[in-house]
C-alpha cells in the first residue's frame, strides 16, 4: 500500500497541545490501559525527563515507549545477539571434556541419579563423549572437534561450565531461561532490555526475532512474548525470505494512483475527524502510526536485503551452501540489524536440534556443521567491523545433558545419546565487555554437576541485563500489586568474574 | 537405630549409611572444632539457650511471635518452633550469626518494630555468640521432637500418590499416622519407637520405594536424606501425634489481623450513602448523576452536554452488543427522535437500551467480558503441544446464556464456584439442563493453564501452579484482592496472614488436591506421555444429550451387527472400520467436583512445596469476614461425595455483609461502560490498590445491585440511562485544565473498539457475519507465514488456542490469558495499521461491503451515504460527503484507464473504485473510535 514517493511526500505531524491537555496528561490517561503511549516518542520528545530514573516501581506505562533511554549504568554493549540453541547441547561433547568418562565409559551409574533422570526406562551407563578435545588459540580453551570455526575464536569467548537450572523439561526450562518463570505469561529477556532502554531506531522495532521458516521452536511465540508488559515490547518476527513481516505489503497491490487517492482520502476523513475532536492524544497518535508503518515497511525489507553485501562476506557466513545458508543469513541479518540500532535480536534454528537423545555422534554433528561456520562467519565480521565491543553475543540452550547414555529402543549403544540434565550446562558470550579466552566455573568429573563458580538462570540474566547497563534489581514494572523483576525473587549475581570491567557499577 | 537396621539390611545398604554416619561424624568434629577455635582465642563460655536467650526473645518477641500469635508463622517460645523458622524460611544459621535472618532483622532495626523494645547491646552480643557457638538448646531433645505435622507432608509428597487417597495399592493408606499403624498387605508401615522394624523405613532404605522405574509414571522424586531422618526420628521417639493448633482465624482472638486492620475502606460492608444535593437538579436524570455532578461541583466544572441521538445508539450499541446498530435500528432510532425534544428522544433512547438488553447479541458481548475474567482458553497451554479443551465450549456457552437471562450475579458466582454441590448429580434419575450447567459452570475454576497432563510437567509443583492460578483469577477477579501475594508469605501491604491463602486453598482442597490429582483428559490426543493419573472428566450432560448419543452409537452398532452377519471380507472389515470411526465422542463435561476426601493442608513456607509449615483449616480470609461467621461446610446433599466446602465458601462470598464481591462487579460493569473504574485497580481493591474516585456511588451502585436481586442488566440500566453516561464526548478546556484524565466524568471517553468488536464490525460491514449460536469453537487456520485467520462467526465463538490467537484480534490486544485478563489494553502500534491496511481478508470485507452497496445505489453520493451507514452507522457529514464523491469519481477514471486484474476482469470502474472507499472507511478513525 505504501511506496517509497508516499513516505516522502508524509511528514510525522506533531500535535500541538494548545490546550491544557498536557502530554504529561496525555501519558497519565494511557496510564490507563491504553498502550498508546507506544508511539509517544511521535508526540515530541518532552513527554518525560528521558534521564529521569525514578527509584519507586515504575507503573506502567512510564517508560512504556520505545524511545530510546539512558542506561541505568554505564553500559558496555548497546545491543545484544541471542543464539538460542533449543533442545540443551550437551556440555561434554562440546566444551568440557571429561576424561573420567572415557574412564569410567560402560560403567551403571542411573541409581546413583534416578531422581535425576527424565526417560528412566532408557536409561544406560556412562557413557565417554564420541568427540575430541583440543586446546585451541593463546588462551588454550578446550572445544571439541566438532566445532572447528568457533574454535578459531576462542580467545573472543567467555566459557561458562557451570550453567545449572531447575527444571529438566523443555517447556519450564525455556520459561525459565527466556522469562525467569517457570511457567508461562511473564516478558522475555529481550523484552525486559527493550522495556528498559527503548530502541535506537524509531523505524524498526526494537526486538527482532529471526525464527527458522523451517518451523519454531518449542514453546514458539512465547519464546518472544512481553507477557504482561504492554505488546510493543514483544519481538516481532522478521522472516528471512519473502516479506519479513506479516501485511507488510498487500498480496495484490493498486495501481499507485488508486494508492494515493486512497491515502489522500483518508487523511482528509482522519483530520475532519480530529478537527471536530480536539485534545484527543489517541487520534494523532493513531495518524502517526500510520506513518512509522509506511517508514517500518521500508526499513524493515532494507534491513534484510542482501544485495548489497560482499561475496567475501556472504562466503564468510557460509551463504549459498548447504548446510549453513539458512542459519548464516540470518547471522548476517542479525549483524545488519544491530548496524541499524536494534536492540535485541534472537536467532533460533528449527525445532531442537541439540535434543540428542539419541544418534549423539551423528545428530549432534549435524546440528554442529549447521551453526558453527555462521557463528564464526558472525563474530569475525563483527569484529571486523569494530561492531563486537558493542555488541553481546550470547550462546546457550536451556539445559545440558547426562553423563550417562539414553539408549535408543534397540538398545543399540551406537546409537545412543544423552538425556536431559538440568544440574550442569554450557554457555558462551563473546563481546560487548566481556573478557577473551575466559573459562569460568567446573564440573564434577563427569559432568553432571556443575560445582566450581555455579552460575544460575537469573545469575545468567543480571549478568546480560548488566551488561547493557539495567540492573536486575532495580529493573521493574508494577504489575496486580507485585513488583516483577526479570529475575524475580530469585537471589542473582552478575558473573563479574568474566567481564572486563567487573565494578562498573 | 542403626546397629538394629544394619542387622536386617544387605551390604549396599550398610555401606550407605556407613556414608551417613560418617558424614554425621564429620559434621560433628567440624561443629566441636569450631567450638574449640573461638574458645582458643579468648576466654568464651558457653551460652545457656534457656537461662540466657530463651528469656530475652520471650520478653522483646514474644508478643508477636508468640505460640499464640506467631506472626510471619515464627514462634521465639520453644527450642523446636526456633529451629523451624518462619514464612520466610530459618531463621537461625547455627554457627554463623552474619548469616541467620533473625540476627539481620534484630541489627537493622527492623525487629523489634518501631524502635519499641529494642534488644539491648549485650543481648544481641549473647545472642550472636550463642549462635555462633552452634546455637544449641539446653534440651535438645525438645528440639529434636518431631511430631506428625512434619512426617505428613513428606509422605504427601514422595508415597501418598499409590498409597491413598484415589489410588491405595497393597491396601496401605500413609496420610495418617492411623493409617500408618494400619499399614497394608505385607503388615503395619510403622512400629513406633522401632525404626530398624518399621517396614516404611525398610523400603525406602533398600531404594524400593518410591519404585526407581517408576519415578517418572508416578510422577514423584526419591525421598531426600533429611525427610529420611525426620520419619525415622519420628518413629524412633514413639510416632508421637500433636493436635492440630487451635484456628484462632476470624476469632477476636485473631492473632494476625488487628481490629484496626478491619478498618480500611475496602473491607467494610457496602453501605447505603446519602444522596449528595447538587447545584443545578435539572442536569441530573438519575441518582447516578447525582453522586457525580456533586463532585464536578466541588472543581467548579459543568457535565458535557448530551450526545446527539445517533451517537448514542452507536454507543449504546457497540456497548451492549459489541456490533454496530443495524439499519432498521438506525432507520426506526431515527424516526423515534429527529425534531422530537428532548423529553421524547430520552424516552426512545431508555427503549432502546431495553432493545439491546434484550438482544441476544448482548450475551454474547457481555459473555464475552466474563470469559476474561476466567481466562477461557480451548486449550490447556504451557506444554509444546496445546492439549484442546474439546468441551471448554460448553462454559463459554453457559456464561452467554447466563447474561442473557440475567441470571443473579450471586447465583452465577454460586454455580461457578460451587456448581457440583447445588444440586445432586450422583444420584439424579435424570440430569436436568439446571443440574448440566450447575456442573459446567464450575469450568470456571478449570480455564487456568494446565501441562499436568503430560509426565514431566505433571509434578506437585507443576499442580501448585494450577491451583495458584486458579486463586488468583477467583482472588482478583471476583474479590478484588492480591491474594496470589500470601502464597509464599504473608501480604506486605494488605492484612492477608499467609495462613489465609492456605485456609482458602483447603476450601478447595477436595477438588483441587495437589496429592489426590486429576490431570486433564487426553482422550484422543495423540499426545506423548500421558500423566499416570485418573482423567477429570465427567460424563453428566443431560439425559436428553446423552440419550441421543446412545442411540447414535447404537444405531451405528446395529449397522455393523448387520455387516457382520454378512461374512467377514475386506471389504466389510473395512466398512466396519468406517462406521467405528464415525461414532460420535461420549458427550462429557469440562467440569470441576469435590471428591470428598481432601489431603490435610499445609502452609508451604516461602511458597514452596518442599517445607510445609503449620497446618491449617480451610476457612475465610479473616479480614472480608466482618461478622464473624463460622466456616461449617456441611455435605451438601445426602450421600454427597463431598465436603460441602466450596458451597459454604460460595454462599459467604455472595452474603450481603460481603464487603469485596458487589462491589468488585459493579465496578468492573462501571470500567466497562466508562472504560475506566471507580477504583482503577479492578483487581485489588486493597491497601495498595486505587482509592475509589467516587466511594459513595460505589457503594450505592453495590447496594442497588444487591437490593434488586444482583441483577447485571438492571445496573446496566441504571448506568446507561443517566446523564453522565449520554454526555457527549468532546473535549473542552475546562475540561482538559480540570479533568485532564477524566476520571471525574466530565465527558464520556472516546474509545478504540476492541479486538472482537473491531472483527465482528468488518464482518458486519461486509454482511458476511455468521451469528449462529453456541457449540464447539470455530476452528482457526494457520497460514505458513503465521498468520492466524479465522472463519465469519462472532469472534466469542472462534476458538482460541493460546498458541494460536487469530492475527488482527492479537494485533488489537486479545490478551493473553495467563491465567485470565482484568483489564484489556488499548495498544496502538504499526502493525495495527499494516494490517488494516494490507490484509487480504480486510480488503475483500471491504470489497463485500462496496458489492452490497452497488448493487441498490445508483448515485455517488447515495452510495457514500449508504456506505457510511454499514460501515460507520451514520450518514457523512457535508464536507465527508463532497471529499469522497469527488475521490469516487476520481477513482473511477482512474480504474477505467487501468487494465484490471484477470479476477477482477468483470468488475466495472464504478464499483472497484467503491471497492477503494469502502477499504478506505474501514481504515478510518471514525470506523476504529467511538465517540
Amino acid at each position: 500500500m505504501f511506496t517509497a514517493a508516499s513516505v516522502s511526500r508524509s511528514s510525522v505531524t506533531l500535535p500541538t497541545f494548545t490546550s491544557g491537555l498536557t502530554r504529561r496528561a496525555f501519558g497519565t490517561s494511557v496510564a490507563a490501559g491504553l498502550h498508546g503511549a507506544a508511539l509517544m516518542h511521535l508526540l515530541g520528545t518532552d513527554l518525560h525527563a528521558d534521564n529521569s530514573r525514578e527509584a519507586s516501581p515504575a507503573r506502567l506505562p512510564e517508560p512504556a515507549n520505545l524511545r530510546p533511554k539512558r542506561a541505568q549504568t554505564p553500559p558496555a554493549a548497546r545491543a545484544v545477539i541471542q543464539l538460542f540453541m533449543n533442545g540443551g547441547p550437551s556440555q561434554m561433547d562440546l566444551f568440557d571434556p571429561k576424561p573420567a568418562l572415557d574412564a569410567h565409559h560402560g560403567e551403571p551409574y542411573f541409581s546413583k541419579i534416578a531422581g535425576e533422570v527424565e526417560n528412566v526406562k532408557d536409561a544406560g551407563a556412562l557413557m565417554r563423549s564420541p568427540f575430541q578435545f583440543a586446546q585451541h588459540g593463546e588462551c588454550g580453551m578446550w572445544v571439541s572437534n566438532a566445532l572447528p570455526h568457533l574454535a578459531r575464536h576462542v580467545d573472543k569467548l567467555a566459557l561458562v561450565r557451570s550453567m545449572y537450572t531447575t527444571n529438566i523439561t523443555h517447556e519450564p526450562a525455556l520459561y525459565l531461561i527466556q522469562t525467569g518463570r517457570m511457567i508461562s505469561g511473564h516478558p522475555t529477556l529481550g523484552s525486559w532490555v527493550v522495556y528498559g532502554l527503548g530502541s535506537e531506531n524509531q523505524n524498526l522495532p526494537a526486538y527482532v526475532v529471526l525464527d527458522d521458516p523451517l518451523g519454531l521452536p518449542i514453546n514458539g511465540v512465547e519464546n518472544w512474548s512481553a507477557g504482561f508488559l504492554p505488546p510493543n515490547f514483544q519481538g516481532t518476527r522478521f522472516r528471512s525470505s519473502g516479506s519479513p513481516v506479516l501485511n507488510l505489503k498487500p498480496e495484490q497491490e493498486d495501481p499507485g494512483d488508486v494508492q494515493r487517492l486512497e491515502r489522500d482520502l483518508l487523511s482528509r476523513l482522519d483530520r475532519l475527524h480530529q478537527r471536530n475532536r480536539p485534545g484527543q492524544p489517541n487520534l494523532d497518535a493513531r495518524i502517526a502510526s500510520y506513518e512509522l508503518a509506511a517508514r517500518m515497511q521500508m526499513s524493515a525489507g532494507d534491513a534484510l536485503n542482501l544485495s548489497g553485501e560482499t561475496q567475501g562476506t556472504l562466503e564468510l557466513y557460509g551463504i549459498g551452501r548447504e548446510p549453513t545458508d539458512s542459519y548464516g543469513r540470518r547471522c548476517l541479518i542479525a549483524r545488519r540489524l544491530v548496524e541499524r540500532g536494534v536492540r535485541f535480536v534472537q536467532l533460533y534454528i528449527n525445532s531442537q536440534i541439540w535434543d540428542n537423545h539419541t544418534g549423539l555422534a551423528k545428530d549432534m554433528r549435524a546440528a554442529c556443521e549447521r551453526t558453527d561456520l555462521p557463528i564464526a562467519g558472525l563474530l569475525t565480521d563483527l569484529s571486523q567491523r569494530g561492531l563486537l565491543d558493542e555488541t553481546l553475543v550470547v550462546w546457550g540452550g536451556e539445559f545440558g545433558r547426562l553423563p550417562i547414555a539414553q539408549l535408543p529402543a534397540d538398545k543399540d549403544e551406537q546409537k545412543a545419546g544423552r538425556d536431559h540434565n538440568k544440574n550442569a550446562g554450557v554457555c558462551w558470550f563473546a563481546g560487548g565487555g566481556v573478557k577473551g579466552g575466559v573459562t569460568h566455573g567446573a564440573t564434577d568429573e563427569l559432568g553432571f554437576t556443575a560445582v566450581e563458580g555455579r552460575v544460575s538462570v537469573p545469575d545468567w540474566h543480571a549478568t546480560i541485563l548488566h551488561q547493557v547497563g539495567l540492573s536486575h534489581e532495580d529493573l521493574n514494572v508494577e504489575q496486580s500489586g507485585l513488583r516483577e523483576r526479570l529475575t524475580g525473587v530469585h537471589p542473582a549475581r552478575v558473573v563479574e568474574e568474566i567481564l572486563e570491567s567487573p565494578s562498573g557499577r | 537405630m542403626f546397629q538394629r537396621l544394619f542387622a536386617h539390611r544387605d551390604r549396599q545398604v550398610i555401606r550407605r549409611l556407613a556414608h551417613r554416619v560418617a558424614r554425621l561424624i564429620v559434621v560433628l568434629i567440624a561443629v566441636t572444632l569450631a567450638d574449640r577455635v573461638v574458645a582458643a582465642g579468648e576466654e568464651v563460655r558457653p551460652i545457656s539457650f534457656d537461662d540466657a536467650i530463651l528469656p530475652v526473645l520471650t520478653a522483646k518477641c514474644g508478643r508477636c511471635h508468640g505460640a499464640e500469635t506467631q506472626k510471619g508463622q515464627l514462634a521465639l517460645h520453644s527450642a523446636k518452633s526456633l529451629r523451624a523458622g518462619g514464612e520466610g524460611g530459618p531463621v537461625l544459621v547455627a554457627g554463623k550469626p552474619e548469616e541467620s535472618r533473625l540476627i539481620e532483622v534484630l541489627e537493622a532495626g527492623e525487629m523489634p518494630p518501631d524502635g519499641k523494645n529494642r534488644l539491648t547491646a549485650d543481648e544481641l552480643a549473647s545472642l550472636k555468640t550463642w549462635i555462633h557457638q552452634g546455637a544449641k538448646f539446653t534440651d535438645s531433645a525438645e528440639a529434636d521432637r518431631v511430631t506428625q505435622h512434619e512426617v505428613v507432608p513428606i509422605l504427601l509428597l514422595r508415597c501418598v500418590v499409590c498409597h491413598g487417597g484415589r489410588r491405595r495399592e497393597a491396601d496401605l493408606d500413609l496420610r495418617s499416622r492411623d493409617g500408618m499403624l494400619r499399614g497394608g498387605k505385607s503388615g503395619p508401615s510403622i512400629v513406633p519407637g522401632d525404626p530398624g522394624s518399621s517396614l516404611l523405613l525398610k523400603r525406602i532404605l533398600a531404594e524400593e520405594m518410591p519404585p526407581r522405574p517408576k519415578l517418572t509414571e508416578a510422577m514423584v522424586k526419591p525421598l531426600e536424606p533429611a525427610e529420611f531422618e525426620v520419619i525415622s526420628r519420628w518413629i524412633e521417639q514413639g510416632a508421637v501425634e500433636a493436635a492440630l493448633p487451635p484456628d484462632l482465624a476470624g476469632t477476636a482472638d485473631d492473632p494476625l489481623v488487628r481490629p484496626q486492620d478491619r478498618e480500611f475502606w475496602s473491607f467494610q460492608p457496602p453501605q447505603r450513602p446519602k444522596i449528595p444535593e447538587i447545584n443545578d437538579k435539572s442536569a441530573a436524570r438519575t441518582t447516578i448523576d447525582r453522586f457525580i455532578l456533586a463532585r464536578l461541583d466541588s472543581l467548579e466544572l459543568k457535565p458535557s452536554p448530551p450526545a446527539d441521538p445517533m451517537t448514542l445508539l452507536r454507543r449504546a450499541t457497540f456497548d451492549l452488543t459489541g456490533l454496530p446498530p443495524t439499519p432498521e435500528e438506525i432507520a426506526r432510532f431515527r424516526t423515534e427522535t429527529e425534531n422530537r425534544n428532548p423529553e421524547e428522544q430520552a424516552a426512545a433512547y431508555d427503549l432502546l437500551i431495553d432493545r439491546l438488553l434484550e438482544s441476544p447479541r448482548y450475551g454474547e458481548r457481555w459473555g464475552r467480558h466474563w470469559l476474561d475474567v476466567a481466562g477461557y482458553a480451548d486449550c490447556e497451554g504451557r506444554r509444546e503441544q496445546h492439549l484442546p479443551r474439546p468441551d471448554a465450549w460448553r462454559y463459554r456457552d453457559y456464561v452467554i446464556r447466563s447474561f442473557n437471562a440475567d441470571k443473579p450475579y450471586d447465583r452465577f458466582l454460586q454455580e461457578q464456584l460451587a456448581g457440583d454441590e447445588l444440586a445432586d448429580y450422583t444420584h439424579a434419575a435424570e440430569i436436568t439442563q439446571e443440574i448440566e450447567d450447575n456442573l459446567v459452570a464450575t469450568g470456571f475454576l478449570r480455564m487456568a493453564p494446565d501441562p499436568t497432563w503430560a509426565n514431566l510437567t505433571g509434578f506437585v509443583p507443576d499442580r501448585l501452579e494450577v491451583i495458584a492460578d486458579s486463586l488468583d483469577v477467583l482472588g482478583s477477579g471476583v474479590m478484588g484482592m492480591t491474594l496470589k501475594c500470601c502464597r509464599c508469605h504473608s501480604h506486605k501491604f494488605d492484612p492477608l496472614p499467609q495462613r489465609d491463602y492456605y485456609r482458602i486453598a483447603a476450601i478447595f482442597k477436595g477438588a483441587y488436591d495437589e496429592h489426590n490429582w486429576l490431570k486433564p483428559d487426553t482422550v484422543g490426543f495423540g499426545g506423548a506421555l500421558n500423566a499416570g493419573l485418573a482423567a477429570r472428566n465427567l460424563a453428566v450432560v443431560t439425559t436428553t444429550e446423552r440419550n441421543r448419543w446412545l442411540e447414535q452409537i447404537q444405531a451405528i452398532d446395529a449397522e455393523i451387527a448387520t455387516l457382520k452377519s454378512q461374512g467377514n471380507g475386506a471389504d466389510i472389515q473395512a466398512k466396519i472400520r468406517e462406521l467405528e470411526g464415525r461414532k460420535p465422542r461420549e458427550p462429557k463435561l469440562f467440569a470441576l467436583w469435590d471428591s470428598g476426601d481432601p489431603s490435610p493442608t499445609y502452609i508451604y513456607r516461602r511458597g514452596d512445596y518442599q517445607h510445609a509449615g503449620t497446618p491449617v483449616s480451610p476457612g475465610f480470609p479473616s479480614v472480608l469476614n466482618q461478622s464473624g461467621a463460622p466456616f461449617e461446610p456441611r455435605p451438601p446433599f445426602a450421600n454427597a461425595p463431598s465436603t460441602g466446602r466450596r458451597l459454604a465458601f460460595a454462599q459467604w462470598l455472595t452474603r450481603r455483609d460481603n464487603p469485596l464481591t458487589a462491589r468488585v462487579i459493579v465496578n468492573r460493569v462501571w470500567h466497562l461502560h466508562f472504560g475506566r473504574g471507580i477504583v482503577r485497580s479492578l483487581g485489588n481493591f486493597g491497601v495498595m490498590g486505587d482509592r475509589p474516585t467516587h466511594p459513595e456511588l460505589l457503594d450505592w451502585l453495590a447496594c442497588e445491585l444487591m437490593d434488586n436481586g444482583w441483577s447485571l442488566k438492571r445496573l446496566h440500566r441504571v448506568i446507561m440511562t443517566s446523564a453522565t453516561y449520554r454526555q457527549a464526548s468532546v473535549v473542552d478546556k475546562r475540561h482538559s485544565e480540570r479533568d485532564a484524565d477524566n476520571q471525574w466524568l466530565s465527558r464520556m471517553p472516546l474509545r478504540r473498539l476492541d479486538a472482537e468488536a473491531l472483527r465482528d464490525s468488518l464482518l458486519f460491514a461486509g454482511g458476511t457475519l455468521d451469528e449462529s449460536r453456541f457449540g464447539p469453537g470455530d476452528p482457526v487456520q494457520v497460514r505458513a507465514d503465521g498468520l492466524v485467520s479465522t472463519g465469519s462467526r462472532r469472534s466469542v465463538y472462534v476458538q482460541h488456542l493460546r498458541k494460536h490467537p487469530a492475527t488482527l484480534l492479537e494485533s488489537f490486544d486479545l490478551p493473553q490469558m495467563n491465567p485470565n485478563c482484568l483489564a484489556r489494553s488499548e495498544s496502538l502500534v504499526a502493525p495495527q495499521a499494516l494490517h488494516l491496511m494490507n490484509d487480504a481478508t480486510v480488503r475483500q470485507l471491504a470489497e463485500r461491503a462496496a458489492d452490497r452497496v452497488v448493487a441498490t445505489q445508483e448515485t455517488s453520493v447515495d452510495r457514500v451515504k449508504m456506505l457510511f451507514e454499514q460501515i460507520l452507522g451514520r450518514d457523512p457529514s457535508e464536507d465527508e460527503s463532497s471529499a469522497c464523491v469527488a475521490t469516487l469519481d476520481q477513482l473511477t477514471d482512474v480504474w477505467n484507464r487501468q487494465p484490471p486484474e484477470p479476477k477482477d476482469a468483470k468488475v466495472p470502474a464504478d464499483q472497484r473504485a467503491l471497492r477503494t472507499l469502502a477499504h478506505t472507511l474501514i481504515n478510518s478513525a471514525a470506523f476504529l473510535y467511538i465517540d
